[in-house]
């Protein structure tokens, strides 16, 4: 692995973004900008001694309050002119570092330099490093102009050389793991699906900031993911203090957390890029079979680390809950083992001449899907003994949680199955529309459940739970007396996962065309 | 140099390249000659690593691309048909970025990035941002970006499509400099003149399978088993080469038209030169005798249009 400083692609960002005409222009433009920046906290604080000098009476100051507050005012000044150049810096590297790495591969597959880069020996590694620090390199490059700055600032503000330290771990950081997602996108979209991709690079911005708002949920940790939930505790104001997170009900500072999560995540991250940055966009498969096992287990297991009991407080609604997350974990899990037509085509021709074919990398995902039902559900039994002092549990929960899974993983095998189905037509960007079929046909279920609810609430009730996996979540299941509707349900969807699977073994019969044109 | 062995690439229910058996000797430059969609640029990508067959194995300097694709990769140079290159660059910078990229000895660097300069006649613009190279001078230096780490294997995609003429006998020239480094050149075309008089061999592509290949006098003899002979001649001699000509085995399809004529000739060139003299004995005041030499285009049109279904 190359050094970053000799990296070629970090080198040709280095080169083209910071010639030495806009490098002095840039530092010109922040050293102006904080110069305004702390003008503004000064006049700020100056109108506000004023207001209160007036007032002082009427808001029962004595004089020596007021002279200690004079002599108090440049700390109150610098401290607000650091917290605002810090928070600036958060803002503009993290919003930099999304957007230009969500651009970085899409960008150079509509340029058509994609092909000259995979064509040298830079490895994926090499080539991830180069971008995902070389893309938003001006926005680095305004953040050391900023940090002489900001470190005076926090240093007359009295906020502490750690204070400062911790700061800056969290924008870097978190830039750098925001920046590794914005390329996970980049990559998954063609050019041609730009637009969509940055549809999906605001809905991540918007995302990391308002994931913050998850500290009051029953996994608070998952507010680390914004770096705000580290962030604003630093400048202690009253209105920013949070409660801890809690790793297996300890207690753990945000910045940890936050530091916990970027690395975690990020490392998943990272995976899914090198097995498929220089691959052709038709072959790529963001995780392996065994790889996707693994994935889901580790959100299990990280779930299961982060939960405090809060709103949930009995097995029951924990267990259904931890069941409709991993239904998405198990969806999430599906589209990453999505295969190629042309490999699926090769499986389908050579699959009789290997033993347990249908485990192969190549073929259908519901084995794999299953398996990784299978690990959710184990670490769901392992996830209720591990709370059973605060959740209380009775063996039933074995059965309920069994039956709940199976009824997920079943709907989820249908709607994998089909977008497989898609990518095997002429269809343009097949997994996108896949997902809105599947996004749309849940729509219809529930509109139709609804208008079947105005004649009675039986009749929406059976129309959901026949459509839908949601009448397994309904209160209550004493003895397993779920609605007949839920296995009627469950039969109806296990016969269109066997049509869906007929249609796709039709269309792998052997290819008959001859030569396309470019 | 290149090897190709049962190579097929498929997409959806198409078959781009089918059982496509290739190999190129070192110090040749191969043409890879076929219509739009014959499967030439697939065949390209997955000789550069670009693209994954479906089935078969590709060795470039014996080195499988798709087991060792980092180390086949110091091996090859490509260029692609439609292409750009970074505009915010200078031009020696360009260079230098992919030199590095190649993993080239460091003091190797600068003065090989002189030299590919020189080769693509860009000296003038080294210092100068690509964005104000014209369109000719960006594909040279698209070839010189494909030469810079010294490949062994220089793959060439429809190098000249959009180039003027003057750009055209650059960039020709340009090649033949990679040539004379040692490359062996595989370049794609559907321009059937610009690969006449530089390749030494030659292949074609019709519906992803490869229907002819061979050094290109074998094939274009194989495309044209008889000769066509145009002669000219003064004064009265009709009479004379109706029979003199008329009467060869050798000889089929003549036609005279005033004082001109062409046939089909079979024979060896022994035998053409012996009718030559039979003509003149006989009182013919010959003008001119010559073979009427076949383009690449004629020859293709004839192969093909027996595969062509």
């Amino acid at each position: 692995m190359i050094p970053i400083w000799k990296n070629p692609e970090f080198i040709r960002h280095l080169r083209a973004e910071l010639r030495t005409t806009r490098a002095l222009t840039v530092a010109g433009v922040v050293v102006v900008i904080a110069v305004l920046i702390w003008l503004g906290c000064w006049g700020s604080r100056a109108s506000e001694m004023a207001l209160m000098r007036n007032q002082a009476a009427h808001l029962h100051f004595t004089a020596e309050r007021l002279a200690e507050m004079e002599r108090q005012s440049p700390i109150v000044v610098w401290f607000d002119f650091y917290r605002i150049l810090m928070f600036a810096q958060l803002g503009i590297l993290t919003f930099w570092s999304l957007f230009s790495c969500a651009q970085s591969i899409s960008g150079e597959r509509e340029r058509k330099t994609w092909d000259f880069q995979r064509a040298t020996r830079l490895s994926p590694g090499e080539l991830l490093a180069g971008k995902l620090l070389g893309e938003p390199l001006l926005a680095y490059f305004i953040i050391l102009c900023c940090l002489p700055i900001a470190l005076l600032a926090g240093l007359l503000g009295q906020a502490g050389l750690g204070n400062v330290a911790t700061g800056y771990l969290l924008i870097i950081s978190g830039a750098l793991f925001i920046g590794l997602a914005g390329m996970w996108l980049s990559n998954l979209f063609e050019s041609r699906s730009r637009g969509v991709g940055l549809i999906g690079t605001f809905g991540i911005y918007l995302l990391f900031g308002f994931v913050s708002g998850a500290r009051d949920s029953n996994f608070p940790g998952i507010a680390a993911f914004s770096p705000l939930a580290g962030f604003m505790p630093l400048f202690e104001r009253q209105e920013f203090s949070l409660g801890k997170p809690a790793i297996f009900g300890s207690m753990v500072p945000w910045v940890v957390m936050s530091l916990l999560l970027y690395i975690t995540f990020g490392t998943w991250l990272v995976l899914m890029l090198l097995r498929t940055l220089t691959k052709d966009y038709e072959q790529m498969r963001p995780l392996s079979r065994w790889q996707a096992v693994g994935c889901a287990a580790f959100l299990n297991f990280t779930l299961y680390a982060l939960f405090v009991p809060r709103s949930l407080t009995d097995w029951d609604s924990f267990a259904k809950y931890m069941v409709a997350i991993n239904g998405l974990i198990l969806f999430a899990m599906g589209l990453a083992m999505l295969t190629s037509p042309e490999k699926l085509r090769v499986w389908w021709r050579t699959h009789s001449e290997t033993r347990w074919s249908i485990f192969a990398e190549d073929g259908p995902q519901w084995p794999w899907l299953a398996l990784s039902a299978a690990v959710g559900y184990g670490l769901l039994l392992w996830g209720l003994f591990a709370w059973k002092n605060t959740l209380g549990f009775e063996s039933r929960a074995l059965k309920v949680g069994l039956l709940e899974f199976a009824v997920v993983l079943i709907y989820i095998t249908r709607d994998i199955a089909f977008i497989q189905w898609c990518r095997l037509t002429r269809m343009r960007a097949p997994v996108l529309k896949g997902i809105l079929f599947v996004g749309l046909y849940y729509v219809a279920a529930i509109v139709l459940s609804v208008v079947g609810s105005v004649y009675s609430e039986t009749q929406g009730r059976y129309f959901y739970s026949v459509l839908t996996p949601v009448g397994v979540f309904e209160p209550g299941p004493p003895n397993l007396h779920f609605p007949v509707a839920v296995f009627v349900g469950m039969g109806i969807q296990l016969g269109l996962i066997v049509l869906l699977e007929i249609a796709i073994m039709a269309r792998l019969r052997p290819a008959i065309g001859r030569a396309i044109p470019h | 140099m290149i090897e190709l062995t049962s190579l097929r690439k498929e997409f959806d229910d198409l078959v781009a390249v089918e059982n496509l058996t290739l190999s190129i000797p070192s110090g040749e430059i191969y043409g890879l000659i076929g219509p739009n969609g014959a499967g030439k640029t697939t065949t390209i990508r997955m000789i550069c690593g670009l693209l994954e067959p479906t089935q078969g194995r590709v060795r470039v300097a014996g080195i499988d691309v798709l087991g060792e694709p980092e180390r086949a990769r110091q091996y090859i140079g490509y260029l692609s048909d439609f292409f750009s290159v970074y505009e915010d660059l200078k031009v020696w910078e360009y260079l230098d970025y992919f030199a590095h990229a190649y993993k080239m000895p460091e003091s190797e660097i600068p003065e090989r990035v002189s030299t590919v300069i020189a080769q693509a006649g860009l000296e003038v613009k080294r210092d100068g941002m690509i964005r104000g190279l014209s369109r000719g001078m960006k594909q040279r230096l698209g070839i010189a970006r494909a030469m810079i780490h010294r490949p062994k294997v220089l793959v060439l995609d429809e190098p000249a499509s959009g180039l003027d003429p003057k750009a055209r006998i650059e960039l020709r020239n340009l090649l033949r400099s990679a040539r004379d480094e040692g490359a062996t050149i595989l370049i794609s075309s559907h321009i059937l003149t610009e690969l006449e008089g530089f390749c030494t061999s030659i292949g074609i592509m019709e519906k992803g399978r490869l229907i002819r290949s061979g050094r290109l006098e074998e094939v274009m003899l194989e495309g044209t088993p008889t000769r066509t002979v145009h002669l000219q001649w003064l004064g009265e001699g009709r009479a004379h080469i109706q029979a003199g000509l008329g009467n060869l085995a050798t000889v089929s399809e003549l036609k005279l038209n005033g004082n001109e004529g062409e046939f089909f000739f079979s024979g060896s060139d022994d035998e053409l030169s012996q009718a030559l003299a039979d003509l003149i004995t006989s009182g013919v005041r010959v003008l001119s005798f010559r073979e009427v030499k076949q383009t690449v285009e004629e020859m293709y049109m004839k192969l093909s249009s027996h595969e062509v279904m």
